[in-house]
């Protein structure tokens, strides 16, 4: 344990590594005082705003804190899950916007295979195993059309992404869900199906509706984070990511098949961002709903630049955005349209984007305080 | 009279003192070098003088007078003029277009006057003997007179004092003749010239007076008539440096790389190497001279599998490589030293350890069954730092941060150790110093003893002479000339590369 404190503290070499931690928590605390700024530029109380804002995301203890904290868990683990996804292919110099379409193709599978028929009667430990199974390789399989595209024909993957979600929702939307998934007219649903209760995801918190899904999450992140810095798969992206702009051709010397792990890294970015659309089926609508309203995949892309790409970061900005959704519909109270949390996660974005700015002048206010001290 | 003297400039950078207390003196109209190895400080020095760096403490004074140089505008107001290493051309635009960008002529207050701006520079590449062609356009023009446009930009603006940032690392032997002729004319006209390089030869040849520079400090300023190679090359490095190559005699052994009617296309599809035929063996270091842009690149790119020959067949050890990608290179038993350090030898961001297992970093020790043994990375990159003499010895600085040298010399450690029988050497030499060129030919000979096959490319003919068993050269992507240095002097190989004289064993 210590050797592994040491290696992470004192062994960077980086003067100011732990910048890379305060200018996330600056930059969120500037766009918190922007934002106040635009409610008291249109006549109403931030202090106000942020009080509901926060008292009702599950981050603050209050009055029905259980719920806010397990509904804040349950978006949370879902913009983990895309920010994840749209993180490791960034990490190899992949710029894949296509966490929306894996998202929701996630979310069709685990209706599927939730309400089919031979497996409904399986026992949860195995029915939810094999839907979630299914699910990881349905997405992954979607995602990794874009990455054989890339790999093989060298198609710019971020164009094929953005296909492939409008391909994705088409398919589902316009088809699947009014055509061959339909419920059954005589049980007056509309959409798929429920699924069976046995694809359901177990409940950790009684008295509320949080379940594994943030516990799978939590899994995964250490999973990406032991995938990216401890394997020589990790190695291997990393190096592709540093190497991108010069067409990789340092890790394809150092003998890097770099065409296979592209496919690779498409296939389990498709398949986490499937795997966060599954929670949606089996925790919470249980169903695939005639109108869908998405943009978790979207969404993903400012949890993993506000995280900065790193698991751990993605861990605690999918949190913050997470208790942002949760505490939205509180500022109503306040006169406040639901849409501001939206407001303060772009304005995050925009401060983390001027990130090089925020670090060279935090830099330089502590470089001058020190040569005041020893002045 | 004094042009430019910089007096006690200290510049202190992160980890290292890059100016230590540097004090020098320039006179007008003379030509001024200032020599050290990389990361001796000179480069600092004159990003201070021209502005893009501001000292930490120090004054520089220009015509006598004190200049307070904030910023690179402030250094062309007091008619200082830099030539970068890189140029700052913009390809797309003809050579007038780039000469007056930035002042250009105008009619009415706001009309272009490109007639006019081609006349001014007409008059001014008449005025100074740097002929050019003011109509052409930038990309078309090969690198030594892209410098002269370069030099004409900064004339143009009326620079008395003109840095040159190593100007002769981009440039072939005859544009460096060239390039020391224009010098000579400028000197004539009374300009004043910083001549900054790490090339020994060179400065001997058209310097004046010679700083050395180590450290950060200035080891001493010497007059060229005062001095000689040897005595700067150990102000330089601090210890006797051994420059000339001793010749080592091996036994050859089988042949461990094979090309035969190798015709390569290159990427526009413009046939770059034509029915080439030779083979290395064991314990053999073949050259290949040639200017380049002779179809070298293409040589590389095809055996690394960049480039798929059109025609032929390329052998490593018996396999003949065929359909191969550059990542299956590696484990066919070849090494490859690069002169592009930073694209294809290095992954930048990467630390030096994580450099150093690269192409290995799938085999135990390193890692098993996919999973990277942190303690067994450590162990190795402590030792090879050690055995390679990579300074300083930091397994955890990102591979950006060390000397060009020491970047070469952690390709060497990682490409050395690695299984191999054939090694590809493409300008091993290209940017380093004279320390680190000894060490690369220390390398290359032990390489050659152990029984390693060598191919070098190279475009430094000494380097050619006094390494190679077998000299072939490169003209136009055909091998014009088979020779050893036995049989031939630089002259010859000279003729040859220029396409003026054959020497094919028919």
């Amino acid at each position: 344990m210590k050797e592994v404190l040491y290696r992470i503290f004192v062994k960077r070499q980086e003067k100011y590594w732990w910048m890379n931690i305060l200018v996330p928590v600056v930059s969120i605390f500037i766009a918190l005082i922007v934002g106040a700024v635009f409610i008291a530029s249109t006549g109403r109380n931030p202090f106000l705003a942020y009080k509901y804002l926060f008292g009702s995301s599950g981050l603050i203890p209050g009055p029905y804190f259980k719920s806010h904290f397990s509904e804040m868990l349950i978006a949370s683990s879902m913009f983990i899950a895309t920010g994840l996804a749209f993180a490791i292919p960034a990490r190899a110099g992949l710029f894949s916007i296509g966490a929306e379409g894996q998202f929701i193709v996630g979310t069709i599978t685990a209706a599927f295979f939730g309400y089919y028929k031979p497996l409904a009667n399986l026992p949860t430990i195995i029915h939810l195993p094999i839907v979630l199974l299914m699910v990881i390789i349905a997405g992954g399989l979607w995602g990794l059309i874009a990455g054989y595209l890339k790999a093989k024909k060298g198609i710019n993957e971020t164009i094929v992404t953005i296909m492939l979600n409008w391909i994705a929702f088409h398919l589902i939307e316009g088809w699947l869900v009014t055509g061959p998934m339909k419920a059954d007219v005589a049980t007056g649903v509309s959409g798929t199906p429920y699924v069976s209760p046995t694809a359901k995801l177990p409940i950790i918190l009684s008295g509320t509706r949080l379940n594994i899904s943030i516990l799978i999450m939590l899994f995964l992140v250490y999973a990406v984070w032991f995938l990216l810095y401890r394997t020589v798969f990790g190695y291997e992206l990393r190096a592709m990511g540093y190497t991108a702009i010069t067409n990789m051709e340092a890790p394809k010397i150092g003998g890097v098949n770099t065409e296979k792990r592209i496919m690779q890294i498409m296939f389990i970015s498709g398949a986490i961002a499937a795997l966060g659309g599954s929670f949606i089926t089996l925790g919470v609508l249980f169903q695939y709903p005639p109108v869908f309203e998405g943009g978790y995949g979207f969404d993903g892309i400012a949890v993993a630049l506000i995280g900065g790409n790193e698991p751990f970061g993605i861990l605690l900005s999918g949190i913050l955005i997470g208790a942002l959704r949760t505490g939205a519909t509180s500022v109503q109270l306040v006169k406040i349209p639901k849409t501001f949390p939206a407001i303060i996660e772009g304005l995050i974005v925009v401060f983390i984007a001027l990130h090089e700015l925020i670090r060279y002048l935090l830099v330089k206010a502590i470089t001058k305080k020190k040569e005041g001290v020893s002045a | 009279m004094e042009a430019l003297s910089a007096k006690n400039i200290v510049k202190r950078f992160p980890n290292v003192l890059a100016n230590d207390n540097v004090s020098l003196s320039i006179e007008k109209g003379e030509i001024f070098a200032i020599v050290g190895e990389n990361g001796a400080g000179k480069s600092t020095l004159m990003k201070i003088i021209y502005g893009l760096y501001l000292p930490d403490s120090g004054e520089i004074y220009v015509n006598g007078e004190k200049a307070n140089i904030k910023h690179s505008r402030d250094a062309i107001n007091l008619k200082i003029g830099m030539v970068h290493q890189e140029f700052m051309l913009i390809p797309r635009f003809t050579v007038t277009e780039n000469i007056v960008l930035g002042d250009e002529p105008r009619k009415f207050g706001f009309v272009f006057d490109y007639k006019q701006a081609v006349k001014e520079v007409e008059e001014l590449s008449n005025r100074f003997a740097l002929v050019v062609d003011p109509t052409e356009k930038v990309e078309n023009l090969p690198v030594g007179i892209q410098q002269r446009v370069e030099i004409l930009k900064i004339l143009r603006r009326g620079a008395e004092i003109l840095i040159f940032d190593e100007p002769t690392a981009v440039l072939t032997p005859e544009e460096t003749e060239e390039l020391f002729k224009t010098l000579r004319k400028l000197k004539e006209a009374n300009k004043t010239i910083i001549f900054i390089s790490h090339k020994l030869s060179e400065v001997m040849e058209i310097a004046d007076r010679i700083a050395v520079m180590r450290r950060g400090r200035v080891q001493g300023i010497v007059k060229k008539t005062e001095t000689n190679e040897k005595e700067l090359a150990k102000m330089m490095v601090g210890r006797d440096v051994v420059l000339e190559i001793q010749k080592v005699k091996t036994e050859l052994g089988e042949v461990v790389f094979k090309v035969e009617d190798l015709t390569v296309k290159n990427q526009r599809g413009v046939v770059a190497l034509k029915d080439c035929i030779f083979d290395v063996r064991a314990g053999e270091i073949v050259a290949i001279a040639g200017v380049e842009g002779n179809g070298q690149a293409e040589l590389v790119n095809a055996i690394l599998g960049f480039l798929r020959p059109v025609k032929g067949t390329i052998t490593i050890n018996g396999n003949e490589m065929k359909f191969i990608t550059p990542y299956d290179i590696r484990r066919k038993g070849l090494a490859y030293i690069t002169e592009d350090r930073k694209r294809r030898g290095l992954i930048l961001q990467y630390r030096a350890r994580e450099n150093i297992i690269l192409g290995n970093h799938t085999l135990y020790p390193f890692s098993n069954k996919g999973i990277l043994n942190d303690n067994a990375i450590d162990e190795y990159t402590t030792r090879k730092l050690e055995e390679f003499d990579i300074r300083p010895r930091e397994a955890y600085m990102k591979a950006q941060n060390f000397s060009g040298g020491n970047q070469q010399k952690i390709i060497l450690a990682r490409e050395l150790s690695s299984e191999h029988k054939f090694l590809l050497a493409s300008q091993p030499t290209r940017g380093l110093d004279v320390g680190a060129t000894e060490f690369v030919y220390k390398w290359l000979i032990e390489e050659k003893k152990k029984g390693i096959g060598i191919l070098l490319i190279s475009l430094e003919l000494s380097e050619v002479m006094g390494l190679a068993d077998r000299i072939l050269v490169l003209y136009k992507g055909e091998i014009v000339g088979v020779t050893t240095p036995e049989e031939t002097n630089e002259e010859e190989l000279g003729l040859m590369m220029l396409g003026l004289k054959r020497k094919v064993a028919q």
